[in-house]
């Protein structure tokens, strides 16, 4: 029985590995920290069409969001002497000893779209306190300068919230008449910021005039409480990450405004990094791909 | 009565809860914020009164958070406008709950495993299943007939409510005054002693899992609609959310003992932390603190009470 | 040694212990007399400082006093050595460890003292139940015990077993320890304690020298009353077979209708395993036919459809649900006869509790005091009720008196031959030969599996059960 359900993984794992390498392509190892996040996905299929493009293979991981097992794939990829890794960071600190390993071992890493502590060979991405100045900036000037907000974080303490709160908070120093009536994390999570959204509700009724959440989905979850509370119409919500959803509803009118990070963007400046590395060519240590706000004027362009 | 009085500690807990902030919040005790309170924890609700069934057998369910992932992605996939009638996209999700609850059910009864590892292992395979049949995206674009389950109203009442109540009153029913109910009880309370009275003990144990899968799943659906899209990515933890609001109502986690008015309680008790701590604007790591605290007193208070 | 002064417990209002004076000396055997209910344990556990008492003094004058429970409660998947040592490792080299060469010695030590050659690197899992309780022993004597208190030691050994305990006990009592002892079996006492207290409704009723006193004054001191408990006369011819049974690797025998056929055999000697398979709560190769026709079981279920019903051995582990009420523990197999489709029909199920809380004369406050606060007669009558709720044709009886007190014992065979009477077929097991002998009209003797002889009651002797009972020499 043991030795049937051995031979019947087997013939799975098979199944799933990569077959008809060519002999001389390179080789990049790439692990992501979690692919069923939208965003993450996005970047994966702009490294995967950029690779197809240079002609490099990939060998794809999904970390789960789990740092220690980031660090066990960049370990096997060492291991398997690929040329290159891309890595896309679960966490600042748990995944510098990814960064290591491969330093360590003379290949290349390129960090893309989050930072370690550790130093990689270089690192494409952009600012994310960027995403949020611009978001904070586009409700100021929405408000006159003057009016009652409330902003929901991400998880608390990931790097992603740190900046975007950090970068929310300068544009509000800079702005005394807008004032935060309350700040609370939804964790990232569409039916937490709805909750959320609605107790807010509850509290401070139509003193709210704006709402910043620090991503899409935190902002479409406010959208919907807001909706059902009629009270769309006098608040003005915006997100942060441009998912397919936010655009539609920008688009539709429901929601005011996302900031766009360039997922192919920084897929495709990783790779296009990461080959240069791999053929001793001179790279730039540090590849910023800017944000660009969203509206109703221009989602046209980011809709595809 | 007794059992009523023996939920006492908890009533009080909740009692006490509600006038500190009532007081120190105007806006909680009001019409509004109530029926958005309950409607807040109808998803929890629903998912708790499956899994007392679950726990009564002295089994256990860890998968519930995945399988609503993967119902609310299963209803999503049938409930784009102008494709099926709305009722097609229910059916889908309770019925893909309903079968993982069955399959779990299966190996637990069949393959004597332990509940808690056949549970984890449908908690990963449900993730990857809902990953799968989404494609990793949220599904989107759906009818508004269906978003009407998350987001409607019956005379005033939200629906979810309405499901959350429904399901509850049957529930009860089931337990208390049906020969199922009673089966339940005694498989949680004295397996050995169940299967010598003729109870087929793994008949029982299919029912509680398939019948915890199919609330699962109508969870999903309700969450789906609720924000409308069917998000491979939701529910995470909230099987322990729902087994908190179980034993929290008195349910004993080695079985035999509690029931739904209970549940249904703690799914109260649960839901009025949250919105308090939201409404008094407490800081986000306060939260966690101040709602571990609470739960643990709240159930220690009824365990006390119980003794005396 | 010990002097407990007006001891008084109660549990949620009811009182279990009302002033209970003893004094235990040492270097006696001090039996504890009385009906289940009447404060046995619950003495021996505040003596044993397990429970607090509401009132009262226990002064032991600064000795050690063990008890062994009733229900062993060994840690099945330790050693010997280590259960013995439970509590006092002694110390390894390293602070924290232990070391397991002197914890082995002092094991075998002990139970040497004790005559038995139980090896201390054994599982307790696997040991019989008198080897488990000489590990309890070896335990108590390990804590240099003054005084060792045994609820009940003998319910679960056969004779032999028993002969071995008592050497250690009058061992014991040579090396001054007190004993302090309560059984259900009434020989026992009389050869083994010293003393005897008799407790009744949580009073003492009188404490009186062993030699003073014989059987029949004892149990009316226990119940307060004389009773007689003679074998009636034998009853008409049965004729009509009711179950037979063929297979189960070497069984054959028939019940007929209103007959009650005994079972006896010694521990281990396949007699529960049968009557399992039979069941169906264990595997088994072998026909079951019911009035004739042949019975397909493959679960309980099963049985109870082809009207067999069985009250188990063990009431704890596979007869009562503990935290169900009295009423529903009655109705638990026959559910679907007081129900109307899914829905318990609570009229029916409450007249069905009711008949047969009245029928056999169960002493509960009510049908909804929780089973579990009944006494052990009580709550075996419950089951009982439960079997015949589910309207058998043949009824199969699990040791049925183990571990309730005398009193209710009569009572529990007096239903039994009543039932017979009404036309039902028992088969009963028993490890009493007393209570076979009084009881059946038939006596099948079982040995490795095998029923080996059949024996009238009415000429059969102990000694020749016992020889048919016992493994061929060799």
């Amino acid at each position: 029985m043991r030795r049937l359900v051995t031979a019947v993984l087997l013939v799975l794992l098979a199944g799933c590995g990569r077959t008809g390498q060519g002999p001389k392509q390179p080789v990049i190892g790439v692990s992501m920290m979690n692919l069923s996040n939208e965003f993450i996905a996005m970047l994966n299929k702009g490294m995967e069409a950029k690779a197809r493009e240079l002609g490099v293979t990939l060998i794809v991981n999904d970390a789960q969001r789990n740092a220690e097992k980031q660090v066990q794939q960049v370990e096997s990829f060492v291991a398997q002497k690929v040329d290159a890794i891309i890595l896309n960071p679960s966490e600042v600190e748990a995944s510098s000893p990814a960064v290591d390993r491969a330093v360590a071992a003379g290949i290349p890493i390129v960090n893309v779209n989050s930072e370690t502590r550790s130093a990689p060979s270089a690192f494409v991405g952009s600012r994310d306190e960027e995403s949020a100045r611009i978001a904070m900036e586009y409700i100021v000037k929405r408000l006159g300068g003057r009016g009652d907000i409330v902003m929901m974080h991400g998880f608390m303490g990931q790097a992603a919230q740190l900046k975007r709160d950090q970068g929310a908070r300068e544009v509000l120093r800079k702005n005394p008449g807008v004032k935060m009536l309350a700040d609370q994390t939804a964790e990232w999570d569409r039916a937490k910021a709805m909750s959320l959204m609605e107790n807010w509700i509850q509290s401070f009724g139509p003193k709210i005039q704006a709402v910043f959440a620090q991503n899409d989905e935190m902002a479409m979850g406010a959208l919907m409480a807001l909706e059902q509370a009629k009270m769309k119409d006098k608040v003005i919500v915006v997100g942060v990450d441009s998912i397919a959803d936010a655009l539609e509803a920008v688009k539709a009118g429901r929601l005011d405004a996302t900031v766009f990070q360039d997922a192919k963007g920084q897929a495709g400046a990783a790779v296009e990094t990461a080959v240069k590395l791999i053929r001793k060519q001179p790279v730039d240590k540090q590849v910023y791909i800017p944000f660009q706000l969203v509206t109703r004027d221009n989602v046209a362009q980011y809709l595809k | 009565m007794t059992r009523l009085l023996g939920r006492f500690g908890l009533v009080i807990a909740l009692a006490v809860l509600c006038a500190a902030l009532s007081a120190a919040r105007p806006s909680f005790l009001t019409l509004g914020n109530l029926v958005n309170l309950i409607r807040q924890i109808s998803i929890n609700g629903i998912l708790a009164v499956g899994v007392t069934f679950v726990l009564l057998t002295g089994g256990v369910d860890l998968s519930l958070g995945s399988l609503v992932a993967l119902t609310g992605v299963a209803a999503a996939l049938f409930a784009h406008p102008g494709e099926y009638p709305v009722i097609a996209p229910v059916v889908a999700g309770v019925a893909a709950g309903a079968l993982c609850g069955a399959a779990s059910g299966a190996v637990i009864t069949v393959g004597r495993v332990a509940p808690f590892i056949v549970t984890l292992g449908m908690m990963t395979a449900a993730r990857g299943l809902a990953l799968v049949a989404s494609g990793g995206r949220p599904v989107s674009n759906l009818s508004p007939e269906f978003t009407a389950l998350g987001g409607g109203q019956v005379l005033g009442v939200p629906v979810p409510v309405i499901v959350l109540a429904a399901v509850a009153a049957a529930a009860w029913v089931v337990l208390a005054r049906f020969r199922m109910g009673r089966h339940v009880y005694a498989v949680g309370g004295n397996e050995n002693a169940a299967r010598a009275s003729g109870i087929r003990v793994g008949r029982v144990k299919m029912f509680v899992y398939t019948l915890c899968g199919a609330l699962a799943g109508l969870a999903g659906v309700v969450l789906a609609a609720r924000i409308t899209t069917g998000q491979p990515n939701a529910g995470v933890g909230y099987e322990l959310d729902a087994i908190a609001a179980v034993v929290i109502g008195g349910t004993s986690l080695s079985g035999g003992v509690g029931g739904v008015g209970g549940t249904v309680l703690g799914a109260l008790l649960m839901g009025v932390i949250n919105n308090g701590l939201d409404l008094l604007n407490v800081p986000s790591y306060y939260q966690q603190i101040v709602k571990g605290v609470i739960i643990v007193g709240a159930v220690w208070m009824d365990r006390s009470q119980h003794k005396s | 040694m010990i002097q407990a002064k007006d001891i008084s417990k109660s549990f949620a209002g009811v009182p279990a212990l009302a002033g209970v004076s003893l004094e235990i000396r040492a270097g006696e055997v001090h039996a504890l007399m009385g009906e289940n209910g009447a404060g046995k344990s619950t003495f021996m556990k505040i003596v044993a400082g397990q429970l607090a008492a509401d009132s009262g003094t226990v002064d032991s004058g600064g000795g050690r006093v063990a008890m062994i429970h009733q229900e062993l409660m060994p840690f099945l998947d330790l050693t010997v050595a280590e259960n013995i040592t439970m509590g006092r490792e002694p110390a390894g080299r390293f602070p924290g460890t232990v070391d397991r060469g002197a914890m082995r010695r002092e094991a075998r030590e002990l139970l040497a003292r004790l005559g038995s050659t139980i090896d201390p690197d054994r599982k307790m899992r696997g040991l019989s139940v008198a080897a488990m309780q000489m590990v309890e022993i070896a335990k108590a004597l390990g804590w240099r015990a003054d005084a060792i208190l045994m609820d009940e030691p003998t319910s679960a050994l056969a004779g032999h077993e028993a002969d071995l305990l008592f050497e250690v006990i009058r061992d014991l009592r040579r090396r001054g320890v007190a004993v302090v002892y309560t059984s259900h079996k009434m020989d026992e006492i009389f050869r083994i304690a010293d003393r005897v207290t008799v407790l009744r409704d949580g009073r003492s009723v009188a404490t009186h020298a062993a030699s003073e006193l014989d059987e029949r004054r004892l149990i009316a001191l226990m119940v307060g009353r004389e009773l007689t408990s003679q074998r009636p006369a034998g009853g008409a011819a049965r004729t009509e077979t009711a179950l037979s049974v063929k297979g189960f690797g070497g069984a054959e025998f028939e019940v007929r209708k209103g007959e009650i056929v005994g079972m006896i055999g010694l521990m281990g000697a396949g007699r529960t395993e049968l009557a399992s398979a039979i069941y169906g709560l264990a595997p088994g190769q072998g026909e079951v036919r019911v009035n004739g026709r042949v019975a397909t079981i493959g679960s309980p279920a099963d049985a109870i459809r082809h009207g067999i019903a069985m009250v188990t051995e063990d009431r704890k582990g596979s007869g009562i649900v503990p935290r169900m009420s009295v009423r529903e523990n009655l109705t638990l197999a026959s559910l679907g006869a007081v129900s109307r489709g899914p829905w318990v029909s609570r009229a029916a199920e409450a007249e069905a509790a009711r008949g047969q809380m009245s029928g056999l004369a169960i002493k509960a406050r009510g049908p909804e005091q929780e089973i579990a606060t009944l006494s052990g007669g009580n709550q075996q009558k419950v089951m009982l009720g439960r079997a015949l709720l589910a309207r058998p044709e043949v009824l199969i009886l699990d040791e049925p008196t183990r571990g309730i007190d005398v009193g209710a014992k009569t009572e529990v065979h007096e239903l039994i031959r009543r039932l017979a009477r009404e036309g039902k077929a028992i088969l009963m097991i028993s490890s009493e030969m007393p209570e076979i002998l009084a009881v059946s009209d038939r006596i099948l003797v079982v040995r490795e599996g095998r029923v080996t002889a059949e024996l009238d009651p009415r000429t059969a002797t102990q000694e020749q059960i016992l020889a048919h009972a016992m493994p061929e020499a060799g």
